[in-house]
């Protein structure tokens, strides 16, 4: 008898070993009823910017956060903001206007001003589960199990959209809380580029606004920028050079205070050396 | 004797593979990432239909919806919101996402695809 155990569990050991390889090498199972958070980047940035215009369209902001999970975002916030600048660099800057929203709206943690009328009930994703012709008999239950988990809280079922019927269809909301100029000082200060003309935008709860249009005209010229494309100074901040002894008007596409008959300061170095200086205007939403 | 020996090896090579599969197909199988939309759950895939058409009641652009369900391969707009909406209504969707969804059907079904 010994000397058949000693056959048999050779064998069921290498048998183990053929059966491991076959299934997890030879043939393993297709990628089916996936979750969004194991798709490509590319494919979460599109999944991502879907979920940010339906929350610009129906202000939805427990269905937007709730989809979001879904991704597996470490920070929801800043997986938006990154992907706002992102679309800003390829110039799709309304995806990138409603992924800043809603990055805001997370952030404020309250409901975005809704801008247009969609539905107006609450948020329960069905807790059925799909027909057995779309169910994976193999990985089906585990990922419904979790997606069931996070939609089935009753804090999702008991939301009410605050979006009201509107009259009209503007989609930003902000239009109607222009921001206002809180702050315009001259800098004098060397270490800075000659010119520097600093904007920092701010919501209503003092944090950087990503994705706020600037417009800044001049006698012959115009231009628009975005706030958000250098991060490292921060998600509302923006900058140009002015010319000196050119006078320029600066205000947010938003609606906002008009910052005008900013000229370039004429400053003084403590060598004695003159350079041009600049200012720092900040808007901020009442 | 001898030859009940390699049976018995023989049955146990079998059970051995038996038991490969079943823990690298069940209990432990291949994880997928970077996976296409397509491979989305027949669920994930309704709701990503719902959000186009949120998205579609206020922009009303069915080129846009469209691009949106682009990504999902090959498959017309139509035929995918569609199966989205099949979905939603037999799982209870609340009506009000079922109009929707109706409604951007309706919109992809009489779009021309020329801007």
């Amino acid at each position: 008898m010994r000397h058949v155990a000693w056959i048999v569990l050779p064998a069921l050991l290498i048998g183990l070993g053929i059966g491991l390889a076959l299934a997890w090498v030879v043939f393993p199972l297709g990628a089916v009823n996936s979750s969004p958070g194991a798709l490509r980047a590319d494919f979460k940035d599109q999944y991502r910017s879907a979920i940010a215009a339906a929350f610009a369209s129906n202000g939805n902001l427990e269905r937007a956060r709730a989809r979001l999970e879904l991704l597996g975002d470490t920070d929801a916030i800043v997986a938006l903001n990154a992907q706002a600048q992102r679309m800003l660099a390829d110039n799709k800057t309304e995806q990138a206007s409603d992924a800043a929203a809603l990055a805001s709206a997370l952030a404020q943690g309250n409901a975005y001003v809704a801008p247009v009328l969609t539905t107006s009930t609450p948020y329960s994703y069905p807790t059925t589960q799909p027909t057995a012709a779309e169910d994976d008999a193999l990985s089906a239950p585990t990922v419904f199990d979790d997606f069931a988990s996070l939609t089935s809280e009753t804090s999702l079922t008991q939301i009410v959209v605050e979006a009201t019927a509107r009259p009209t269809q503007t989609r930003m909301p902000t239009q109607s809380a222009p921001f206002a100029l809180i702050g315009q000082e001259s800098l004098c200060d060397a270490n800075l580029p000659d010119g520097l003309l600093q904007i920092l935008v701010l919501n209503a709860n003092r944090k950087q606004l990503p994705g706020a249009e600037v417009h800044i005209a001049w006698a012959g010229g115009k231009e628009s920028f975005f706030t958000g494309l250098k991060p490292e100074l921060g998600n509302g901040y923006a900058d140009f050079i002015m010319t000196p002894d050119v006078s320029y008007t600066v205000q947010l596409a938003l609606g906002s205070d008009v910052a005008a008959a900013l000229l370039a300061p004429s400053c003084k170095a403590s060598n004695g050396a003159l350079f041009t200086g600049g200012f720092k205007l900040t808007f901020q939403q009442p | 004797m001898k030859s009940n020996r390699w049976l018995f090896a023989f049955i146990a090579l079998l059970a051995g593979v038996a038991l490969g599969l079943a823990y690298g197909w069940i209990v432990e199988p291949v994880d997928f990432f970077d996976l296409t939309p397509d491979t989305l759950r027949a669920d994930y895939k309704a709701d990503y239909v719902l959000m186009v058409a949120e998205t579609y009641r206020a922009r009303s652009d069915p080129g846009f919806a469209a691009r949106q369900l682009a990504v999902f391969g090959s498959q017309s707009p139509t035929s995918f919101a569609s199966q989205g909406l099949e979905y939603a209504r037999a799982n209870d969707f609340a009506s009000e996402d079922i109009s929707l969804i109706q409604e951007l059907i309706t919109a992809l079904q009489a779009w021309s695809g020329i801007p």
